[in-house]
């Protein structure tokens, strides 16, 4: 970890300083790793997370600069909106994969197109499922098998993360073959996650009507 | 000798800001003083100032507040209320509105809404920035002395972005500084906060009068973190007002024609009648709903009970909670992860919105809050905080409504999804589909839907200058900033040939700089008048207390100064003597200052002996 420009101190992020509030230029060439003085890595700890989060809000937030000069004030919107959007992806497990895959030199989801082979199946079988439910607005299929279906996508989604986390620890090579594997549960994950919302929305619409 | 007295002497102008809650039914100002939130009562006592604005046929300035209210049934078709529904929407958004305001709406080519009163074209950003002057002026008054310029404005946190410039700029044109534009719930959430103490994850329940939030949000060592929000802008108390309306207008169907239902008097006592009972169905289990039109031979009356009102609500109710449900959902939490429940505003009184949402989340929300003033405190809360009072509060803060930009074809590719913590920034790559393309069209939409014509467009802006290259090969780069207040900016870039466009997007039903700039000039000369008027009477106040705090201390201190000093300061203040008869604030203004100058010597002095006798373990009040 580097030290504070202005006293020196040594900093836990590098967008600002806890020891003499300084702000800090360059949040554009950093990673979100870096920024929350964290490992490059597949685990994190969200508690730890949110309490950095919090921590270094409290040191960089445009609030504490209203009165400040337009530099200042301008620093600390950027900061924050680097902390910001560096903890949106971290507390996101897909879109860390997503980052991680990538920043190993991994394919991303436009040169890699393909799902693990097994998954493809139960894809149609649950599309299926999902036509229904949203060409029968109301008297679609029974709640149960919507009910049993939103399990079956939780359960797969997890399974399919914890195969990515496994992938991704330790974090193989740059480059790596595996990479392109992980693309493809990536892939899955992206898919899960759409007939998830839209089965949410699905959920959503329905307690409205009754 | 007090501490204040000496802050005078010294002129440490300390920087006051304001809390404003901008309601559609009633606004409030709140102020941190001596170290706590406290809302500023004109009237004694509640601090409720009625968004209303009358503007009366001979010129005259406008009427705002109570008296505008009470003339509100004199003269329906010029007293204008609820503006805040109008606020940066076009006529297609407000038809439910139109159909119930006696004042006619109209909508130029731009889509901006129009008032016409006695042949003038009034914008709801002008009635607001009048509602918004009214307010600051009996803030100002409360704090004789101190120029109240600065302030945080609430907004509901689902209002989208044209809502909130409309917002910003009716506060330009009544001259107050925006430090910041808040939700109004999480400004709720701070007073709440600061009172209870309470952590842990907090549901925020706003049901006002124009415009229903919920909020989710976590509170841990004074970070309040918003983690979800949804809402409606167009449910609230009025709402439920015209539940009531419409059960009198069936009544009186057969008695009275259509033309009459929809007359301007008639709706303005009916929609007064169905408030005042509404109320009073919060308070006792039956209440009459009463209404007279003497111009019209109409005199109506109607027993209700708090049952029929609970079932004509019920569907307005059932709104609020798809949006809890919604808010949870995009959370990630369900019911029995929130710790606690927190109402807020005016609509909340009533018994069965309180037990509906006990019913959901399963717990007895806090009432103990008033739900009229905890939006203006939260905001006089969040106002010490920005003027540089405390580090112990954070308050993060998300946008309401995705935004993005259209595709080719027509789809929406989002760059920031709702609830995202604020401030953010997103970039997204571009290119052209054509050979030798040099420029593109951006359109920027907010909103959830797929089409990009189903979302509110923000504005369209072209990219031009981009170098002929064969198509695909062009790089751009297009940058969406949202700022603290949850305002957005625009920029794009070509990559290759370093060309860049910052955006000027015009405002669809909003006013655009220069019309910003012709309206505060022509309010200008009636604007400088009530404003010297105001400083006049402020700087006579601030010259008194200087007057008395001198003359006060000169005795005891007068052997201690020099004799230069002490001819001066009595130079001063013989001015001063003189000064209170002036009437150009800039010659007030002027002896003032040469008043404080005269009293630095004093004032050193003082301080000085004040040091001396704490050291010499004397009290401060012997000296």
């Amino acid at each position: 970890m580097s030290n504070c420009p202005a006293c020196h101190a040594e900093l836990e992020t590098p967008l600002a300083c806890g020891a003499c509030s300084a702000l800090i230029d360059g949040a554009g060439s950093l990673d979100p790793f870096a920024i929350f003085g964290l490992v490059r890595g597949w685990t994190i700890d969200q508690q730890d997370l949110s309490q950095r989060l919090r921590r270094f809000g409290r040191l960089m937030h445009p609030d504490y600069y209203a009165a400040a000069g337009d530099a200042a004030r301008e620093l600390a919107e950027d900061n924050t909106a680097a902390l910001n959007e560096a903890h949106e992806l971290l507390s996101d497990d897909f879109r860390r994969a997503d980052w991680l895959v990538r920043a190993l030199g991994g394919p991303g989801e436009s040169d890699e197109r393909q799902m693990p082979q097994a998954f493809l199946m139960e894809v149609l079988e649950w599309n299926e499922t999902l036509d229904d439910a949203r060409n029968a607005a109301g008297g679609g299929p029974e709640r149960t098998e919507l009910e049993g279906l939103g399990q079956t996508l939780d359960t797969e989604r997890a399974a399919t993360m914890e195969r990515i986390g496994a992938g991704l620890t330790p974090l193989p090579d740059d480059g790596s073959t595996a990479l392109t594997a992980l693309r493809r549960e990536l892939n899955a994950i992206r898919y899960l996650d759409r007939a998830r919302r839209e089965l949410e929305s699905l959920r959503l619409d329905d307690a409205t009507a009754r | 000798m007090g501490y204040i007295e000496l802050n005078v002497l010294n002129d440490e102008t300390t920087t006051i800001a304001m809390g404003i809650d901008l309601g559609t039914t009633n606004s409030l100002a709140a102020l941190w003083q001596d170290g706590r939130p406290v809302v500023i009562r004109p009237d004694g006592k509640h601090g409720k100032i009625p968004s209303v604005v009358r503007f009366p046929a001979n010129g005259d300035l406008p009427l705002v507040g109570s008296r505008a209210r009470e003339q509100a049934i004199v003269d329906p078709r010029h007293t204008i209320f609820s503006i805040k529904r109008l606020m940066g929407r076009g006529l297609a958004d407000v038809q439910d509105d139109l159909a119930a305001f006696p004042f006619p709406v109209t909508e130029n080519e731009r889509g901006l809404l129009q008032i016409d009163v006695h042949g003038k074209l009034v914008t709801p950003q002008e009635v607001s920035s009048l509602i918004l002057m009214r307010v600051h002026d009996l803030a100002c008054r409360a704090m004789s002395g101190h120029e109240v310029i600065k302030a945080v404005i609430t907004v509901p946190a689902y209002f989208d972005e044209p809502q909130r410039q409309a917002t910003r700029d009716a506060a330009r044109l009544a001259g107050i500084e925006v430090l910041r534009i808040i939700n109004e719930p999480t400004a709720a959430s701070l007073a709440y906060g600061l009172d209870q103490k309470g952590e842990g994850t907090v549901v925020v329940y706003d049901l006002g009068g124009g415009t229903f939030d919920v909020s989710v949000l976590n509170i841990e060592e004074g970070v309040f973190r918003v983690l979800a929000t949804a809402g409606d802008t167009h449910l609230g108390g009025d709402d439920l007002d015209r539940a009531l309306v419409a059960m009198i207008a069936e009544d009186l169907a057969e008695q009275l024609g259509a033309d009459e239902l929809a007359d301007p008097a008639f709706l303005q006592a009916a929609r007064l009648a169905a408030e005042k009972c509404k109320m009073e169905l919060s308070a006792s289990p039956r209440a009459d709903l009463h209404l007279m039109v003497p111009d019209r031979q109409i005199s109506y009356r109607r027993t209700i009970l708090r049952e029929e009102l609970e079932v004509a609500i019920a569907p307005l109710v059932d709104r609020t909670l798809d949006a809890c449900r919604r808010a949870l959902s995009d959370a990630g939490l369900e019911t029995d992860a929130i710790d606690e429940v927190v109402m807020v505003g005016g609509s909340t009184r009533i018994p069965s919105v309180q037990q509906r949402v006990e019913q959901f989340f399963g717990r007895k929300p806090h009432t103990e809050l008033n739900p009229d003033e905890v939006v203006a405190i939260g905001a006089a809360i969040q106002a010490h905080i920005l003027t540089g009072g405390s580090r112990d509060i954070l308050l993060m803060d998300v946008i309401p409504l995705s935004l993005g930009l259209e595709t080719m074809g027509g789809a929406v590719d989002k760059v920031i999804a709702r609830n995202s913590t604020i401030p953010c920034h997103s970039t997204e790559g571009f290119t052209t589909h054509v050979d030798n393309q040099t420029g593109i069209d951006f359109n920027i939409v907010q909103g959830e839907r797929e089409l990009a014509s189903d979302c509110r467009s923000l504005g369209k802006f072209k990219l031009t200058g981009i170098p002929p290259m064969p198509a695909g090969m062009p790089k751009i780069a297009v940058r969406f900033h949202v700022d603290a207040d949850g305002m957005l900016a625009v920029t794009a870039k070509e990559e290759s040939s370093g060309s860049t466009a910052m955006i000027e997007v015009q405002p669809m039903h909003g006013l655009t700089d220069d019309e910003v700039e012709t309206m505060l000039q022509a309010s200008f000369a009636n604007a400088q008048a009530d404003f010297d008027a105001r400083r006049v009477v402020d700087l006579k106040a601030e010259l008194e207390t200087m007057q008395r705090a001198t003359e006060k201390h000169l005795e005891s201190a007068r052997e201690h100064l020099d004799p230069e000093s002490v001819a001066d300061l009595e130079e001063a203040l013989a001015h001063t003597t003189r000064a209170m008869q002036f009437e150009d604030p800039r010659e007030i203004q002027r002896v003032r200052d040469s008043f404080e100058q005269a009293t630095l010597p004093l004032a050193a002095l003082l301080m000085d002996s004040v040091a001396k006798s704490a050291l010499a373990g004397k009290k401060l009040e012997d000296v």
